[in-house]
């Protein structure tokens, strides 16, 4: 479980209309929704006001004058209506719902699909706990504006002229005094709302402090009590939970406060309609029917106004999440195939780096006038020290960035006038920490070419020495692997990448050894793999191993971005270099590991 | 305000409800007091109904009329007035409560985790627990904030309305509430399946959330392999499953909402009907059919949320239990114990046939105890779980003198580490004896123990906070800048340090820099020094220095004028041979000991692990030379 603690932006700024204009062109692309749920919910709203108008009816033309059949007549048109008002409640939540759903579901798939398009250096600066909020918080809030909060807006809005429109029509001189209530009702409600979402900003921030106050105190439970720090410890927990209850507490009593606060605006007209109205009723300017509808509509105004009071104060964090992801939605990549760029079935041949130099910071050069040519079938094993350059090459190699300066040669041709299809697909790659995804095992392997049958992924498995140990799992090459499925080891994992690189049959192997211990028996197993695969094609190896190390053909040094020793073991050996001391270590290292100084030991057993 | 007074222990019942209730202690008065509040709010607004009554029926038809009105004016302002009064205390008493409640249990449960046994947090996962004090913590505060007050507010408005109607007439009063039962039933059906839907939804939010971690996370493996367009296909699949079921969400509120509406619409429609021909055949005035018709309104509409709020309440008292179930685990008594000397101790370590086990699995968490033995085999250390429930020391005796060094030597689960967890009694030992300056280690109250022993652990751990709060994490006074410097540079890590932009207020973890596992090693090692213990124990504490590093350490701690007796657990010779004692460990048991000329002269494992470590370095030599004189590719393995 991991407990990013990513801190949300203040949104104080001003509503930028046009990622307003932005957002609501999401919910026109499917207007007949939209439309749908307009028309539903106005009529709602109209037929809300209306049954209170159909009260006053009920009681000056029915009770008042004591028409019974009047008073069945408009009870019948009552019920009636109220059948129909259910229809269209069915249809407005089927409308709002569907249409946040469907532009949720559009946003969520176009930012999925846009970010496959987008360069290695967009993830390397952009945490994945950031793009991980774009993708469930942010749209989460875009869908809810488009719908439900629109969908309250024009609920509030019509709901209040509407009434308006009623009162108006049974007495204008009392609905102008409602009518002037209206702005001071609206204002509060809006102040109101915008302190409580602050609070609850607040909360949100100091709740994920304490999830990550638990869980760094749990996990470093042993430390802290070897230390004797509880007391100290609980005083800032408590700090913490103090601001925690300060903001939660003002949070809810605002809200407790803010419903009387409207309730006690809409008395004041209220007690205007009784004073007034009273006046009124003497000189027949209002009957008993238009007083109670009166009361009706008044006390009922608070809650379109709470709603879209509601839905204006959240409008800013929506429009900012919008931004957000319409930012990432614009980002451009920056590798892109050239306008003329030609595809190719293999990329073998030689490889040059010529005159290379490579940075991710500026003024942080990484790779400087670097140049080496590699021939077809050759294998190069990379060492040096963490930061020295060796996964900047093979980043490079795979066109996951580009030189700086200077170029990259595959077969003589520079390959930024290859489409990056082309070289993507003819390089087969195991990383040091393997990913596998959710899935079984078979569809793990068969991720390196998609068409092969299951005979061919277990043949691609037998050569990379997975298959023995695939077949002790319980569901074999059906056991699921990765995130809910078995733990398998970094070794095995690493096995099972070498099945699908060797499935991918690339025309570039790389690969990046583990540098965790391998238990000795998965070790000669990988190294198998690995040999299968560097038979014939041009390799390149991260090595941790002097067995990898001792087999390539040429091995590279690295320091601070330039080649430091560079020759065969043999020739590195006598010049005792740098490479000398690294390999007398390694040496020793694994030599004990191998003879188990210890005993009791045996390969593959953890105990 | 807090009652902090109160040990939540004591307040975990069986029974969920009773449990909650037994919670609320020292809010139980002001929670009450809320829901008295909301009576009152509620009366107050039915009040208003009544005076309406009056205004239309008496007022309206009065001489006095415009005498009376403002006092009406008036009495609609204070009554309401009275109303808001009452909702706002009742919202803020109870958030006065729930909020209350929740930073108590926060509280409660912090200081509780951090002092519960090193068994217990072996045990469980945190991820788990962390599930339990957040999100269980919270379903509990809710259920104070609304769940319970909701539908106290629900049924005291039925009430007050049913009771102000039945006095206006009883026979209107019956003829409102039919079809109340119904809308209950199918309330409390349909936010039933509304829930299972929610959570459907949810757990297919989290696929979806899982499938982009993955992708984002395994973005060299789609770029290597050109997988893109697999992955959308991918994508869209578990995309388009959570958008169906967004859209069977909705369809159960769209279902719920206008059936519900019919049914009590009709009841209204109806009711009106009622009252209507009652006041026609005046058997009812015309400002009690207009109060009438308002009331109603209040009796029928809320009593569909009912369903919701009691759906919920379940889900409240499912997360109490998980919180009782942490909460009703024993705590580490830290200051048991008689013994705290003077003068401090002096370091003289006596074992004397100590058997050790692992405790039995946690007591009274039926799902715990289902758990656990699927749980141990996702624990980091398999050799716990090898020895869980059987001994994993046998029969250990050995004398340390005060400023001793005693080295541990043997194989990964032999026993060393849970020997050295015994001394500042992580783990309590089965039999034998274990004396420090003679007097035995259970009548020193562990505080203490754990203030005169430091010990730094085989995984360094570091808390996201600066370097120097790391380096002075554990030391409850005052240090100087020069106390900090000078751990540092004994543990060998001040120049790195100095190499961070921030020096010492560098952040780790993270948010800031991230450590190599050997810099991680010495800052803990600085920490531990910082702290000056009595007892040092060094468990694989270098394993990730690089050699040289080690011998800097060595020697700034052999030049540190203090004598303290040390415990070192290692595995190359070079660390332990100046030792004055060597325990070589297999199984459990100490199999060979004494000093590095001593162990050397008699056959067994430890001259086998110099001799073999010797033999290393003939084979690098001849290797050296067979690789000099080879070119070209050499043959891999074997040879």
């Amino acid at each position: 479980m991991t407990h990013h603690v990513f801190e949300e932006e203040e949104f104080e700024g001003r509503l930028n209309r046009r990622t307003m204009w932005r957002v609501a062109q999401e919910g026109f692309k499917f207007w007949p929704l939209m439309a749908g749920f307009l028309v539903s919910i106005s009529l709602v709203s109209v037929l809300d006001s209306y049954f209170t108008f159909l009260s006053k009816r009920l009681i000056d033309e029915g009770i008042g004058v004591g028409d019974v059949e009047a008073a069945g007549r408009i009870l019948l048109q009552y019920g009636l209506l109220i059948a129909f008002q259910a229809v269209l409640v069915f249809s407005f939540i089927m409308c709002a719902g569907v249409l946040g759903d469907r532009v949720k579901y559009e946003l969520r798939k176009r930012l999925f699909n846009h970010l496959q398009a987008l360069s290695f250096s967009y993830y390397d600066r952009t945490p994945l706990g950031w793009l991980m909020s774009r993708m469930t918080s942010d749209i989460q809030r875009v869908g809810e504006l488009v719908s439900w909060g629109f969908l309250d807006i024009v609920w509030g809005s019509t709901n209040i002229l509407s009434a308006l429109a009623f009162m108006a029509f049974i007495n204008w001189k009392l609905a102008l005094i409602i009518l002037a209530l209206m702005p001071v009702l609206i204002t509060v409600a809006i102040t109101f709302q915008k302190r409580i979402l602050t609070e609850y900003r607040t909360v949100r921030r100091t709740n994920s402090k304490i999830t990550g106050a638990y869980s760094e105190s749990i996990t470093g439970v042993r430390v802290v009590k070897s230390l004797r720090r509880e007391e100290k410890n609980l005083g800032e927990f408590q700090d913490l939970t103090g601001v925690m209850y300060e903001s939660s507490f003002r949070a809810a009593w605002l809200s407790a406060l803010f419903l009387p606060t409207v309730q006690l605006l809409t008395a004041i007209g209220v007690a205007a309609t009784v004073w007034v109205g009273g006046i009124q009723f003497q000189v027949g300017g209002i009957s008993y029917g238009g007083i109670y509808a009166f009361v009706s509509y008044v006390t009922f105004m608070l809650w379109p106004v709470q709603e879209m009071a509601r839905v204006f104060a959240s409008m800013q964090q929506a429009v900012a999440s919008a931004e957000r992801i319409f930012s990432t939605l614009d980002t451009d990549p920056e590798i892109v195939d050239r306008p003329h760029a030609v595809a190719v079935d293999h990329i073998r041949g030689d490889i040059e780096f010529d005159h290379v130099d490579f940075y991710y910071e500026e003024n942080k050069p990484v790779l400087r006038d670097f140049n080496l040519t590699v021939r077809e079938g050759e294998t190069i094993a990379l060492v040096g020290p963490t930061g020295a350059g060796k996964s900047t090459i093979v980043n490079l190699l795979c066109r996951f960035y580009e030189p700086r300066r200077g170029q990259i040669r595959l077969n003589g041709t520079d390959y930024t006038g290859l489409i990056m299809h082309s070289i993507h697909s003819r390089i087969g790659m195991v990383l040091q920490t393997p990913h596998l995804f959710s899935g079984n095992v078979l569809e793990n392997i068969r991720y390196g070419r998609l068409g092969a049958t299951d005979e061919e992924v277990v043949e691609a498995a037998k050569l990379a020495g997975a298959h023995e140990f695939i077949i002790t799992l319980e569901d074999g090459y059906e056991t699921e692997v990765g995130e809910g499925g078995v733990m398998l080891s970094v070794g095995q994992k690493q096995l099972l990448s070498l099945a699908r690189a060797i499935l991918a049959q690339p025309d570039i192997f790389i690969m990046d050894e583990a540098t965790s211990s391998v238990d000795t028996l998965t070790e000669a197993l990988i190294q198998k793999g690995m040999e299968a695969l560097m038979a014939d094609r041009t390799s390149f190896v991260i090595a941790h191993r002097l067995s990898t190390i001792k087999r390539a053909d040429r091995i590279i040094v690295l320091k601070d971005g330039q080649i430091d020793e560079i020759g065969t073991h043999a020739e590195l050996i006598r010049r005792r270099g740098h490479y000398y001391n690294l390999y007398t270590r390694q040496f020793r290292d694994e030599k004990e590991v191998e003879y188990d100084l210890f005993g009791g030991r045996t390969a593959g057993q953890s105990i | 305000m807090e009652k902090q007074t109160i040990d939540l222990k004591e307040t975990i019942r069986p029974n969920r409800l009773a449990g909650l209730w037994q919670l609320m202690g020292g809010f139980r008065a002001i929670y009450l007091t809320a829901i008295a509040a909301v009576a009152l709010a509620t009366l107050a607004r039915t009040s208003i109904y009544y005076l309406i009554r009056y205004f239309v029926d008496d007022a309206l038809q009065s001489d006095r009329l415009l005498q009376i009105l403002p006092w009406l004016a008036l009495s609609f302002i204070g009554l309401a007035t009275g109303q808001g009064l009452f909702t706002y205390l009742s919202g803020r008493w109870a958030a006065f409560t729930a909020e209350g409640l929740a930073k108590r249990l926060r509280d409660y449960l912090y200081d509780h985790l951090q002092r519960l046994t090193f068994t217990y947090h072996d045990q469980t996962q945190t991820g788990e627990l962390i599930q339990r004090v957040t999100s269980d913590v919270d379903a509990i505060r809710l259920f104070f904030a609304e769940q319970a007050i909701g539908i106290g507010q629900i049924v005291l408005m039925f009430l007050i309305n049913f009771i102000g109607i039945w006095l206006l007439s009883p026979y209107l009063a019956w003829m409102s509430v039919i079809v109340i039962p119904f809308v209950l039933i199918i309330s409390l059906f349909f936010f039933k399946r509304i829930g299972t839907a929610y959570e459907r939804f949810q757990e297919q939010e989290a696929v979806v959330s899982n499938r982009f971690q993955e992708n984002v996370s395994g973005v060299r493996v789609v770029k290597a392999f050109a997988r893109q367009d697999f992955e959308m296909g991918r994508f869209e699949g578990a995309n388009h499953k959570l958008y169906r079921r967004g859209i069977y969400f909705a369809f159960m509120h769209g279902t719920f909402w206008p059936i519900t509406d019919i049914i009590l619409g009709g009841q209204m429609v109806f009711g009106f009907y009622i009252g209507a021909m009652m006041a026609i055949r005046g058997e009812i005035t015309i400002g009690t059919y207009l109060a009438y018709a308002q009331m109603v309104q209040l009796i029928i509409w809320p009593i569909r949320n009912l369903g919701r709020l009691i759906t919920q309440m379940s889900t409240a008292s499912v997360s109490y239990s998980r919180v009782a179930d942490i909460i009703r685990q024993d705590r580490e008594p830290l200051n048991q114990g008689s013994t705290i000397p003077a003068g401090g101790i002096a370091g003289e370590v006596r074992f004397d046939g100590v058997h050790f086990a692992y405790e039995a699995p946690l007591k009274g968490d039926a799902v715990e105890q289902a758990n656990t033995v699927g749980r141990l085999a996702r624990f980091r250390d398999d050799h716990l779980l090898a020895a869980y429930g059987l001994p994993v020391l046998h029969d250990i005796s050995f004398t340390v003198e005060p400023g001793q060094t005693v080295a541990l030597l043997g194989s990964t689960g032999s026993g060393k580490t849970s020997l050295v967890h015994l001394l500042p009694r992580f783990y309590e030992f089965d039999r034998g004896r274990i004396t420090i300056d003679g007097v035995d280690l259970r009548e020193y109250p562990r505080a203490y123990l754990r203030q005169q022993i430091g010990i730094v652990m085989q995984e360094p751990f570091l808390f996201s906070r600066t370097i120097r709060d790391n380096i002075t994490y554990g030391v409850g006074r005052k240090v100087s800048e020069e106390e900090v410097v000078a751990a540092a540079r004994a543990a060998a890590i001040h120049d790195v340090i100095l190499s961070f932009p921030d020096g010492y207020d560098t952040i780790v973890g993270e948010r800031g820099v991230t450590l190599s596992g050997g810099q991680k090693q010495r800052v803990t090692l600085a920490r531990t020094l910082l702290k000056n213990p009595q007892i040092l124990i060094l468990d694989d504490a270098t394993s990730s220095v690089d050699t040289e590093t080690e011998a800097q350490i060595r020697e700034a701690l052999q030049k540190q004028n203090r004598r303290r007796t040390t415990f070192i657990i290692a595995h190359r010779i070079q660390t332990v041979m100046t030792a004055d004692l060597i325990l070589v460990m297999d199984k459990g048991r100490i199999v060979q000991r004494g000093t590095h000329e001593g162990l050397l002269a008699q056959p067994g494992i430890y001259r086998r692990i110099y001799e073999l470590q010797a033999r290393i370095e003939d084979e690098l030599q001849a290797d050296l030379a067979a690789s000099e004189v080879s070119s070209g590719r050499l043959p891999v393995r074997g040879d």
